[in-house]
């Protein structure tokens, strides 16, 4: 399963409604994303994922973590922004 | 009598009409988003129990608890009627009764079941997108509990939105300023365990408070117990000793992952935007407690106002920045801070002299909520009630002379969901001076204003109260 956000091919199936044959729901690793296999095309589908958010390796090697990161106390390196 | 959970408000909404069950089956997108929407949008929006959704014979959802001003009135136990203004009055009546502190019980339904491995957050809440952009299905109405790893005393309830991204994995969204945050960095310099319990579910007071922008050590539950008139019932979490309403549907209990952030979001938040997905903490679920089925899920769907978001943080917020304001100002009468989160604040106060209203202005640009939410302040005469926007815009159209009562703050710090920034986390400061001149300021030329009959007031409630009278 190819994930609709960031195209990452190794999405899986994660759990079946627990009232059978209603819906699946599906996750991806790298992004986390996940969605009913239910929903409209425009969240399911890769092609019709809206461009402005759409998600990439790189894009998630940018961003920033929030909030930054405390080192131990002791530890020799600077907070990380 | 105060509400001792969910349920027992649901059956008060029940009594007094402000309850709507969908008894037809509903799908989880888009439906339970677009009837919630619709119930928050217009005038009057009942509570909204889904009987019936599809894929989850067990599971119930409620939306719209706070989404209208009878609902407000009912979670604080007021008659359905209740002006807004008396609200915000009554609130602040009660804030100053704090502190009630908690009563700690020993068991509570909300440990009937108890999971320790091998559950799954999606099996046991029927989650859905909130809205279609959002990165995954979020709980937005839940509360998280922590203590301070450097002060256990100290303990902290708060709304914070949580994104469930797997069976036993969530994200949580820490702003620098949250309280939450505070104790991440004394966990991660000390390199401790923090652990947090997430209460689903809960009597419409908790999240009140939760959503209210207390100081850092106030007692969110000693504030509940102010506001409800009795103190809230509390029970320890399975693991860590926290205090966790019992009351609630469901507890959620897990630990924060240290020197960890990953992917979160997009969200759609109050301005009617998504903010941006970025890395942020996660938390590890290792213990669920819960009611037995059937279960509530409450959630609260957020989008382009107006919605339930803006009722559930409104008063409470207009009342923090009231009782900050009022101890340097005691002319201040009433603030206005529902609009976008405070973005639009009014201030009704009696002026001391000529140009007053810009001492107010500059007031509530520090207070901790005023330093960056407001970008309109408006400041009208006490004689104006804040919340009552047509008496507002007269204020504006009869008493505000731009060449004079117009001031701009450029580049002042400035709430990083506006739209409309240029520089994220900047903007520009609007203070409106809408109040009539005073001393040594230049009077108006026509002063020729229309006293109202003196006792007006008193006939719009006799006439409200004859009308609600008949049959
Ligand atoms: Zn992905």
């Amino acid at each position: 399963m190819i994930c609709p956000r960031c195209d990452d091919q190794r999405a899986a199936k994660i759990f079946d409604s627990p009232e059978s044959g209603a819906w699946e729901i599906y996750r991806c690793p790298r992004c986390f994303f996940t969605w009913r296999s239910t929903e409209e095309d425009r969240v399911t589908r890769p092609e019709l994922y809206d461009a402005d958010f759409k998600l990439s390796e790189a894009k998630i090697r940018e961003m920033i973590p929030k909030p930054p990161i405390v080192p131990p106390e002791g530890a020799a390196s600077k907070p990380r922004y | 009598m105060p509400y001792g959970s969910l349920r027992e408000f649901l059956e008060k909404a029940e009594q007094e009409g402000r309850l709507l069950r969908i008894a037809e089956e509903v799908r989880l997108e888009p439906d339970v988003r677009t009837i919630s929407c619709a119930a928050g949008r217009m005038t009057g929006g009942p509570v909204l129990l889904f009987e019936k959704v599809l894929g989850y014979p067990d599971k119930k959802i409620v939306m719209n608890v706070h989404g209208s001003w009878e609902n407000h009135a009912l979670t604080l136990d007021l008659p359905k009627n209740t002006p807004v203004r008396e609200q915000f009055r009554e609130i602040v009546k009660r804030w100053g009764r704090y502190p009630v502190p908690a009563k700690r019980v020993t068991s509570a339904p909300v440990k009937e079941v108890v999971l320790e491995r091998d559950f799954s957050l999606f099996r046991e809440l029927p989650l859905f997108r909130v809205n279609p952009m959002d990165g995954g299905f979020f709980l937005s109405k839940a509360c998280a509990i922590a203590r301070d790893p450097e002060n256990p005393s100290n303990q902290n309830v708060g709304i914070y939105r949580i994104q469930v991204k797997d069976h036993d994995l969530l994200g949580i969204q820490l702003s620098a300023q949250h309280d939450l945050a505070a104790y991440l960095r004394s966990a991660e310099r000390l390199d401790v365990p923090l652990r947090a319990a997430i209460a689903v579910s809960n009597d419409p007071i908790v999240p009140f408070v939760a959503s209210s922008p207390l100081k850092f050590d106030d007692d969110e539950y000693a504030m509940m117990g102010a506001i409800r008139g009795a103190p809230v019932e509390v029970v320890s979490s399975e693991i860590g000793a926290l205090d966790v309403p019992a009351g609630a549907e469901m507890i959620i209990e897990g630990e924060i992952l240290r020197h960890h952030r990953a992917v979160e979001g997009p969200f759609a938040e109050y301005p009617g935007s998504y903010s941006s997905s970025m890395l942020q903490v996660e938390i590890r679920v290792d213990r669920i407690t819960r009611r037995r089925d059937p279960i509530l899920f409450e959630n609260l769907y957020t989008g382009e106002p107006w919605g339930e978001i803006d009722y559930l943080q409104g008063l409470n917020t207009c009342a923090t920045i009231y009782n900050q304001m009022k101890l340097d100002f005691p002319e201040i009468e009433a603030v206005n801070a529902l609009y976008t989160h405070g973005y639009c604040t009014i201030i009704a106060s009696r002026m001391r002299f000529g140009g007053f209203a810009k001492t107010l202005a500059c007031r509530l640009l520090s207070t901790p909520h005023g330093i960056t939410y407001p970008k309109l302040i408006i400041v009208v005469d006490a004689n104006v009630d804040p919340f009552n926007l047509q008496q507002v815009i007269w204020a504006l159209t009869t008493r505000f002379r731009p060449e004079r009562d117009l001031a701009l703050i450029p580049n002042a710090p400035a709430s990083t969901l506006d739209p409309a920034h240029l520089i994220r986390g900047l903007g520009t400061k609007v203070i409106i001076d809408a109040t009539t001149p005073v001393y040594p300021d230049i009077p108006m030329e026509d002063n020729i204003s229309v006293d109202l009959p003196a006792d007006t007031d008193f006939w719009i409630g006799e006439i409200q109260k004859r009308m609600q009278a008949k049959p």
